[in-house]
C-alpha cells in the first residue's frame, strides 16, 4: 500500500469513529425523547380514577378549611376543573407546606397545588407547570390616578411617597427603586392591610408596593386600586409533579392553557378574590 | 521512508494535543484568576453594640467572593461576631488525612473583616460510625476521635479561633443521631474532648449545650425538655468540661420581653438556663447565644410580621447589652444562605442569596451605627 493511500485511509477511519461517538452522544442525551419513559403517575391515575393533590389548606384564598373542615380555594377549584376535563376524581391530601415536595417525591401524591412558588434550584427533583398566578410585588396606585408606569412615579417634581409594609419584600423592592431615584420616600406601616389603606385614604401618599395576593384581597373588598407596569419581583405559583410523569406533565400544561384561553381562568380569580 | 509516514500522520495528532494543552492550561490559569479572591486591608467592625452577632452558613458556599462578601457584609452590619459550622466529616474524611482548605479560606476572610468566630463542631465522618446511620451519631467509641479532630482544629487554628462549640442541639433525637437522648453520655463525649482540645490550645475557650429549646414531655423521643436535660448535665458532671454555655433563644411568635416560663418556648427562656447555671455554682461563667431569631414567613404558624421581626430582633440585642451582663454576643440564625430554601427557612435570612440586603439588614445595621456616628 502507498504511504497517501495508507493515511487517507486513516482520516477516514477517524471520521467515521468521530460520527459514531457523536451520534453516540446524541442518543444518550436525547433518549428519552427518542424513548419516552412510561408515566406510572398517570397510568395509576388512569386506573384509580382518581388525581391526588396535596395542599396545606392554611392559605387563603388560594387554600382553606370551609365550615364543615373540608378543603375549598382556588387552588382546589383549579384541580377539578383540570380533572374534570380528564374525567378523575380529586382527593385532597393535607400536608404541612414544607413537606409537600416530599411527599410528591416518595409517591404519596400525584401533584401538588398549594399556592406553590417555582424553585428552580428542584427542578432536578419535580417537574413544574407553567405558572398559572403570578404572586409577586407590584407597584399600585389608586384607581383614579393618571400614573401609569414607574417612570412617570419616578419623574414628578414633587417626590413622591410609596407605603410599604415595614421589613417586606415590598420594602425590599422599594428601597431597591430608592436607590436609584433617591427622591423617592417610603411609608412604613406595620401590616400590609395599614400600607394599603394609607394609599385609599391619604392623598399625599402616592402609590404602594405590595405582593399580588394582597393586592386582590384588597380589590375584592372594594378598595379602588389598579397595579400599574410589570411585576416587580416575581413570585409565580406552579403545579408540581413527578420528574418522571411526562405524560401527566403535558397533559396539565394544556388544561392550563386551555382555561387561560377561557372565561374560567377570571371567573374563578374573581370567585376568590371578589368576594 | 517509514519514518516520513508515520511523522506525517502523527502530525495531526500533534497539533490537537498541543491544541488541548493550550486550552488546558488557559482554563487553569482563568479558574486560578476566577477563584482566588484577595484578603484585603485588616478591617474593624463599627457599632454601637459589641454584643451583636449572626450565625453564617459558610459550609456549603464554594466560591470565594461570595465567602468574602457574606463577611464584609456581617461587619457592614455592625455585627463583630459569627457562628460558623464546620463538619468534621468535610475535613477530616478519612482517618488522620485532613482538608483544611474551606476552613481556611473562612477564617481568614472572617479575621481580615475583623470578626470573632465561634466555631460549631459536629458532623461525623463516614469511618467513624456504622453503616446505615446518619451523620449526627457519634458513639462512645468514636469519642476519642472526634477530641482528637477538634484538638486539630484548635491547634491549626490557635489565635484565630478562639471559641468551639461541641456538639450541636444533644437533647434532639435528631441531632443526637436518632438514639435516645443522653445528657450523661453528652457529659461524656465533654470529658473526653475538653483535656484533648486544651491540652492543644490552651487559650481556646469551650462552649457547651446548645440546647434545642423545647418542651418535649419526659420520655419523649424527639428530644428533652432543654431545661431538664441542662440539669442532669450539672448532675453528670459537665461543670468541670465547659468554659461558657452555648444557648439557643428562638423568640417563635413572642415579642422579647415577654417573660420567662417553664411551659414556653420564648427569647427570655434564656434566663432559665442561666438560673440553672446560678443554681449549680456556675454563676462565674458567661452565656453566648449562638442561635436565635424570629421568623416572618407569610404561611408558617411560629413566624412573626416582618415589622415586628426588625423591632423584635432590634430589642434582643439591646436586651442582652443593657439586661444580661452574663451574656457574650447573641448570634441570629443565619445571615444569608447559600442558595434558596424556599421554604420558611429563607425567612429567617438577612441578606437574599444574590446578596441584596432585606430591610432587617438595613434597618439593624442602622440600629449599630445610630451611636457610632
Amino acid at each position: 500500500m502507498r504511504k497517501g493511500q495508507v493515511i487517507k485511509h486513516k482520516w477516514i477511519l477517524f471520521a467515521v469513529g468521530l460520527v459514531v461517538v457523536i451520534l453516540l452522544g446524541i442518543g444518550f442525551f436525547a433518549r428519552d425523547q427518542i424513548f419516552p419513559p412510561e408515566d406510572r403517575t398517570w397510568q395509576t391515575m388512569q386506573a384509580s380514577g382518581v388525581w391526588r393533590i396535596g395542599t396545606d389548606p392554611s392559605f387563603p384564598p388560594f387554600e382553606q378549611l370551609d365550615a364543615n373542615g373540608q378543603p375549598e380555594g382556588y387552588d382546589i377549584d383549579l384541580a377539578r376543573q383540570i380533572a374534570t376535563q380528564w374525567g378523575l376524581k380529586v382527593e385532597i391530601v393535607s400536608i404541612g407546606f414544607d413537606s409537600l415536595l416530599d411527599a410528591l417525591q416518595a409517591g404519596k401524591i400525584d401533584s401538588v397545588i398549594s399556592a406553590l412558588p417555582y424553585d428552580e434550584r428542584l427542578t432536578q427533583n419535580v417537574s413544574y407547570s407553567a405558572p398559572y398566578f403570578e404572586a409577586g410585588i407590584r407597584l399600585a396606585v389608586r384607581q383614579d390616578s393618571p400614573i401609569t408606569s414607574e417612570e412617570q412615579l419616578v419623574a414628578l417634581k414633587v417626590a413622591p411617597k410609596i407605603a410599604v409594609e415595614w421589613g417586606s419584600t415590598g420594602d425590599m423592592v422599594g428601597r431597591r427603586m430608592q436607590r436609584e431615584a433617591p427622591a423617592l420616600q417610603l411609608i412604613q406601616f406595620s401590616t400590609p392591610e395599614e400600607a394599603v389603606n394609607a394609599l385609599v385614604q391619604d392623598q399625599t401618599i402616592t402609590a404602594l408596593l405590595v405582593d399580588q395576593v394582597t393586592l386582590r384581597q384588597m380589590q375584592g373588598k372594594g378598595l379602588r386600586i389598579k397595579a400599574i407596569g410589570p411585576v416587580l419581583e416575581s413570585n409565580p405559583y406552579v403545579i408540581a409533579m413527578p420528574h418522571k410523569a411526562s405524560i401527566l406533565q403535558a397533559k396539565v400544561e394544556q388544561r392550563l392553557l386551555n382555561l387561560q384561553a377561557s372565561a374560567n381562568a377570571t371567573k374563578l380569580e374573581k370567585k376568590w378574590f371578589d368576594k | 521512508m517509514r519514518y516520513r509516514i508515520q511523522l506525517q500522520t502523527s502530525r495531526p495528532l500533534a497539533i490537537v494535543a498541543i491544541a488541548l494543552l493550550i486550552v488546558g492550561l488557559s482554563v487553569v490559569i482563568i479558574y486560578y484568576f476566577r477563584t482566588t479572591v484577595v484578603l484585603g486591608p485588616q478591617q474593624t467592625v463599627e457599632t454601637s453594640n459589641p454584643k451583636m452577632g449572626v450565625h453564617t452558613r459558610l459550609t456549603d458556599e464554594v466560591e470565594p467572593w461570595k465567602i468574602k462578601r457574606s463577611l464584609e457584609m456581617v461587619r457592614e452590619m455592625g455585627a463583630p461576631w459569627i457562628v460558623e459550622y464546620f463538619p468534621w466529616g468535610y475535613m477530616e474524611p478519612k482517618p488522620g488525612q485532613y482538608n483544611w482548605a474551606h476552613a481556611d479560606l473562612v477564617i481568614d476572610h472572617a479575621n481580615r473583616q475583623g470578626l470573632t468566630i465561634v466555631a460549631r463542631m459536629g458532623f461525623v465522618p463516614e469511618w467513624a460510625r456504622p453503616k446505615g446511620t446518619t451523620d449526627l451519631y457519634l458513639d462512645q467509641d468514636h469519642f476519642e476521635d472526634f477530641g482528637r479532630f477538634v484538638a486539630q482544629f484548635a491547634s491549626r487554628y490557635a489565635g484565630k479561633v478562639k471559641y468551639i462549640i461541641i456538639w450541636n442541639e444533644p437533647n434532639l433525637g435528631l441531632e443526637w443521631g436518632y438514639q435516645p437522648v443522653d445528657p450523661a453520655k453528652y457529659v461524656a463525649m465533654l470529658h473526653l474532648v475538653y483535656p484533648l482540645v486544651k491540652a492543644a490550645n490552651p487559650q481556646v475557650q469551650i462552649l457547651a449545650g446548645a440546647l434545642a429549646p423545647t418542651l418535649a414531655p419526659p420520655g419523649s423521643e424527639a428530644g428533652m425538655n432543654d431545661l431538664d436535660y441542662l440539669q442532669n448535665m450539672y448532675t453528670a458532671g459537665a461543670a468541670r468540661y465547659f468554659d461558657i454555655l452555648a444557648v439557643h433563644a428562638y423568640g417563635w411568635h413572642s415579642e422579647p420581653d415577654e417573660p420567662a416560663a417553664k411551659d414556653v418556648v420564648n427569647f427570655r427562656r434564656t434566663e432559665l438556663l442561666r438560673a440553672i447555671m446560678v443554681a449549680n455554682g456556675d454563676s462565674q461563667k458567661s452565656v453566648m447565644i449562638t442561635e436565635a431569631g424570629w421568623n416572618d414567613h407569610p404561611r408558617w404558624t411560629r413566624a412573626v410580621l416582618p415589622s415586628q421581626r426588625i423591632a423584635y430582633t432590634i430589642r434582643a440585642y439591646e436586651i442582652a447589652q443593657k439586661e444580661w451582663p452574663w451574656v457574650t454576643t447573641v448570634c441570629f440564625w443565619a445571615f444569608r444562605y447559600p442558595w434558596d430554601a424556599k421554604s420558611y427557612q429563607d425567612y429567617f435570612t438577612f441578606v437574599r442569596t444574590d446578596f441584596e440586603p432585606k430591610p432587617i439588614y438595613l434597618e439593624v445595621q442602622r440600629y449599630a451605627q445610630a451611636l457610632v456616628k
